[in-house]
């Protein structure tokens, strides 16, 4: 039986960040997926951090230019 | 685009000159360093250039000679000891941004923005420049240490070698610099426009 433990939206901010290091755990995953569901406001920040990963790596030379 | 004709390339490789100096800069934090770096990228360039062969556009395969000149400098030099002194890396760290950004029950104070990709080449360049202008607002170390792990790719291992702190500091400094770069960007980018 899982049982999961909330985090909050700072807690989200650490995994996004983490992510970038090393491979979530499954539980890590599970909790991350399960506030940013039903936070709007995280909603917003993971979509943030995405568009600002994509455009790191295209700055940084990684992917093409559109 | 055609970059068939040599002096056009050449041409080109010159114009792209600022752009790789302000990167490596942002990666070195030392002038004169930036300076050799970008030097012996643009000659290895210039001596190279007739194997560019336009699978990539002609600043990306700048950018990974300049990587590679970047990461011999950098390992060149002798490495830190680690630091354990977490009071000197404080202050380092701009910690007034995170005051506000959470309530005390770790729930965000403010709605955030819904942000999109740059739609035009014009939007994009647009977003470089404030991208380069949040990454110079970093601290010498949080601009060094994200660099080594987001361009140079050193592992997590090497990036806590070459910045003298321990992998429990290395991951507070990472978390902060992006953090203050979003944050950055949310001031200063007008993407609803
Ligand atoms: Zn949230």
């Amino acid at each position: 039986m899982s049982h999961q433990v909330p985090i909050t939206c700072k807690d989200t901010t650490w995994l996004v960040s983490d992510a970038r290091e090393r491979e979530l755990t499954s539980e890590e995953k599970a909790a991350l997926t399960a506030h940013i569901e039903h936070c709007e406001l995280c909603q917003g920040a993971s979509k943030q951090f995405e568009v600002l990963f994509r455009q790191l790596g295209m700055f940084l030379g990684k992917s093409g230019s559109p | 685009m055609n970059h068939s004709d040599t002096s056009n390339i050449v041409d080109e490789i010159a114009t792209l000159r600022d752009a790789l100096f302000h990167l490596a800069l942002l990666q070195l934090r030392n002038k004169s360093e930036a300076e050799d770096a970008t030097q012996e990228a643009i000659l290895a360039a210039l001596e190279s250039h007739t194997g560019f062969e336009h699978r990539s556009s002609l600043k990306t395969w700048l950018i990974s000679i300049l990587r590679f000149k970047v990461l011999d400098i950098i390992r060149a030099k002798k490495r830190l000891l680690p630091v354990s002194n977490m009071a000197k890396l404080e202050e380092e760290l701009d910690v007034t941004v995170f005051d506000s950004l959470f309530e005390e029950n770790g729930c965000w104070s403010a709605p955030k923005d819904a942000w999109s990709d740059p739609h035009s080449h014009v939007e994009q360049v647009q977003f470089f420049k404030i991208l380069e202008a949040c990454l110079t607002n970093l601290s010498p170390t949080a601009s060094r240490a994200f660099l080594m792990r987001e361009w140079l790719e050193l592992s997590p291992d090497e990036t806590c070698a070459q910045i003298g702190v321990s992998s429990g500091n290395l991951r507070v400094i990472l978390y902060r610099a992006r953090m203050q770069l979003r944050h950055c960007l949310d001031l200063k980018w007008d993407r609803n426009a």
